[in-house]
């Protein structure tokens, strides 16, 4: 070959694309495919779009007062508004042997919804949450539902929002008044039987928290691990002002 | 801890037998639910007074702050229900929502009356407490307050403040004049009948107050409703007098040009001595603590009036209202605690406060209801009674200590002012 035709433009020389496409490919397939199984494996869980929206709303804190001027009442919050009598008319349950006969565009049952039992179970559990706080407590520190028993710190909210005492009892005497009530529940929450356990010495005292855990009742049914124990043996209030 | 896990395996009931104590503080005290039946009558005369006694009675229960009592109309017992637990249907009255309830009967006998009253638990369904009272016809008020007394007192144990006196200064087509009276205003006595007579301090047996009958106004004391004599007479103006609770000395403001001190004498106003020492401020409206050994007092040293604290004798002065730029009357509870005082807010409406003496920290008592002026503690602390424009004219309140329960005295309308309130 003269050194002309060495020099043609039209002469095949050896090139490198063709390795460097295939490994080019080849990255991209792993890479994509790497992509795909990560997504797979982290994949949250499945959106029901059945379920509402949880609306968030941002509301703006006032200024501060300023600490010049003199204090000011917080306004009482207006009353709830009454609740809709619900008449609640139940259809007749069906005997419990009874076979249920699929309708015409039955759908076939689904398999129980893991997130959504999950989901369930922590908004039944948040209920006690919802609890006041005590008006002396830490406004950071951990509620008392999360600390003690949860079910125990329910029975103390709902009697103490109904632990009424008369202004009449001497506040001398205040000091010292101390009584106890016990009570038994059933696994509905119902009061099986509550009585005085330790009298206080001032009869008002003593039917104000007789009072007290006769109007908080019935209770929320107690969870199945405390049911036997609080229809067994009960609990106990003490009181004191 | 194989033993421990015996003992639970082995003695299960060990465990459970174990009752779970929940503790519980923190009680929402509130006024007891009392019903007050209508008295019943045994003869036309006893009949004819019956709506003055029953008026009364039912004033002091309901305000003296202990008690709710509960609404006439809405009661479900017989009218001519007995008096004795055996003959009452307590259910009806506990479906009213009543926990006491108070019964009475009147009879006359000549010129006395008798009153006849009963208390009744109406949960336990028993009779509490009797009490027997004769009086003339004409203390048909005062008998309904010793019977209203002898429950407050079965309660607390304390003496109620239905027995009480007050006083204040009226306006009157002369100037100002000066009543004493019972606690809810009724059987005043006019004590002054000419010239400015204002701010009224009731010591045992009288009362002093600053009078303009010998042109300058200067300190005088009425004792037993009698012609008032003068008692203090200093500066250019001597005002806002003050007994200590032991009745034994008396402090005052004394003006002389811009200038106004604190003076500390005794009760009968001798031995005149200055406490207080700031050259072109105000030192005025002094008030006892309850041990006499301090005194409260209004002082503009610090450009507007505010609160001032100091020992009675003048040393160890200390501001304690820090809040607002314009706290004046104020009187320190029989307790000890708190101070009350009146305050212009930032909105221009004068209203009744309380700051604790120890912590300074200031608590509202009276909020959108016109003007709340000129605090008095009952004796026993637990009742501050003031002035208020709320009715249109200025009119006299009382209410409890945490600012509960604000009532009008059953006073005809006037222009009443710096009201004092004793034994």
């Amino acid at each position: 070959m003269s050194a002309q035709a060495a020099h043609s433009l039209l002469r095949p020389r050896p090139s490198g694309l063709g390795p460097f496409l295939v490994l080019s490919i080849a990255g991209h397939v792993l890479l994509t495919a790497g992509a795909l199984g990560l997504s797979w494996a982290f994949a949250g869980p499945p959106i029901d779009l059945e379920q509402k929206p949880i609306k968030a709303s941002l509301v703006r804190l006032g200024k501060p007062r300023d600490e010049k001027l003199l204090p000011r009442k917080e306004p009482e919050p207006p009353p709830a508004p009454p609740k809709p009598a619900e008449v609640a008319v139940q259809a007749p349950a069906p005997p419990s042997s009874a076979v249920k006969i699929p309708s015409k565009d039955a759908k076939p049952e689904k398999a129980p919804d893991l997130k959504k039992s999950l989901f369930d179970a922590f908004s039944k559990a948040s209920k006690p949450a919802e609890l006041e706080g005590a008006a002396d407590g830490d406004p950071l520190g951990d509620s008392a539902v999360q600390e003690g028993e949860r079910y125990h710190g329910l029975l103390q909210a709902v009697v103490k929002r109904n632990y009424d005492v008369s202004d009449t009892i001497p506040e001398a005497e205040r000091r010292t008044l101390r009584a106890q009530v016990s009570m038994r529940i059933d696994a509905h929450g119902e009061v099986l039987d509550v009585r005085l356990a330790k009298a206080s010495g001032n009869d008002l005292f003593d039917a104000a928290v007789l009072a007290a855990v006769k109007k908080a009742s019935p209770f929320a049914p107690p969870p199945p691990h405390l049911a036997d124990e609080l229809k067994r043996d009960g609990v106990s209030f003490v009181f004191t002002p | 801890m194989s033993r421990l896990a015996f003992v639970v395996l082995a003695f299960p009931s060990f465990a459970l037998a174990q009752q779970k104590v929940i503790e519980i503080s923190g009680a929402n005290f509130r006024p007891m639910p009392l019903a007050v039946a209508a008295p019943m009558t045994q003869d036309d005369a006893a009949k004819k007074v019956a709506a003055e006694f029953d008026s009364a009675l039912v004033y002091d229960f309901s305000a003296c702050g202990l008690f709710q009592v509960l609404e006439r109309k809405g009661y479900l017992a017989d009218a001519k229900e007995g008096v004795t637990a055996g003959s009452i249907a307590f259910n009806r009255w506990s479906d009213v929502g009543a926990e006491a309830l108070v019964k009475t009967q009147l009879s006359t006998e000549g010129d006395t009356i008798r009153a006849d009253l009963r208390l009744f638990a109406v949960g336990a369904g028993r009779e509490e407490l009797k009490v027997s009272e004769v009086a003339p016809a004409k203390n048909l008020r005062r008998l309904a307050h010793k019977l209203a007394n002898a429950v407050y007192r079965f309660y607390t144990r304390e003496t109620g403040p239905f027995e009480t006196r007050i006083a204040w200064s009226r306006k009157s087509q002369q100037g100002r004049d000066v009543y004493v009276a019972d606690w809810d205003g009724k059987n005043a006595q006019r004590i002054t009948s000419d010239s400015v007579n204002v701010l009224p301090a009731l010591l045992p047996g009288g009362v002093a107050f600053t009078s303009y009958r010998q042109k300058k106004p200067f300190l005088f004391v009425s004792r037993g409703g009698g012609e008032p004599t003068l008692l203090l007479a200093k500066g250019a103006m001597v005002t806002g007098a003050a007994f200590s609770h032991d009745g034994k000395r008396l402090a005052v403001s004394v003006s002389e040009g811009e200038n106004a001190e604190i003076f500390v004498a005794n009760a009968d106003g001798s031995d005149a001595k200055k406490v207080t020492d700031t050259k072109f401020f105000l030192n005025t409206s002094p008030t006892w603590s309850p041990d006499g050994k301090k005194l409260a007092f209004v002082s503009n040293r610090a450009g507007n009036p505010q609160i001032y604290v100091m020992g009675a004798d003048g040393l160890g002065v200390k501001r304690l209202t820090f809040q607002g730029n314009y706290n004046t009357t104020p009187a320190w509870s029989p307790r000890g605690d708190v101070i009350a005082f009146t305050a212009r807010d930032e909105r221009n409406a004068f209203d009744l406060f309380t700051v604790n003496v120890d912590s300074g920290k200031i608590v509202r008592l009276t909020q959108d209801a016109a003007n709340n002026e000129e605090p008095a503690f009952s004796p026993s602390g637990r009742l501050i009674l003031f002035t208020s424009t709320r009715t249109g004219a200025r009119q006299l309140h009382v209410m409890t200590v945490d600012g509960n329960n604000q009532l009008a005295l059953p006073v005809d309308k006037g222009d009443y002012a710096t009201p004092d309130w004793a034994e």
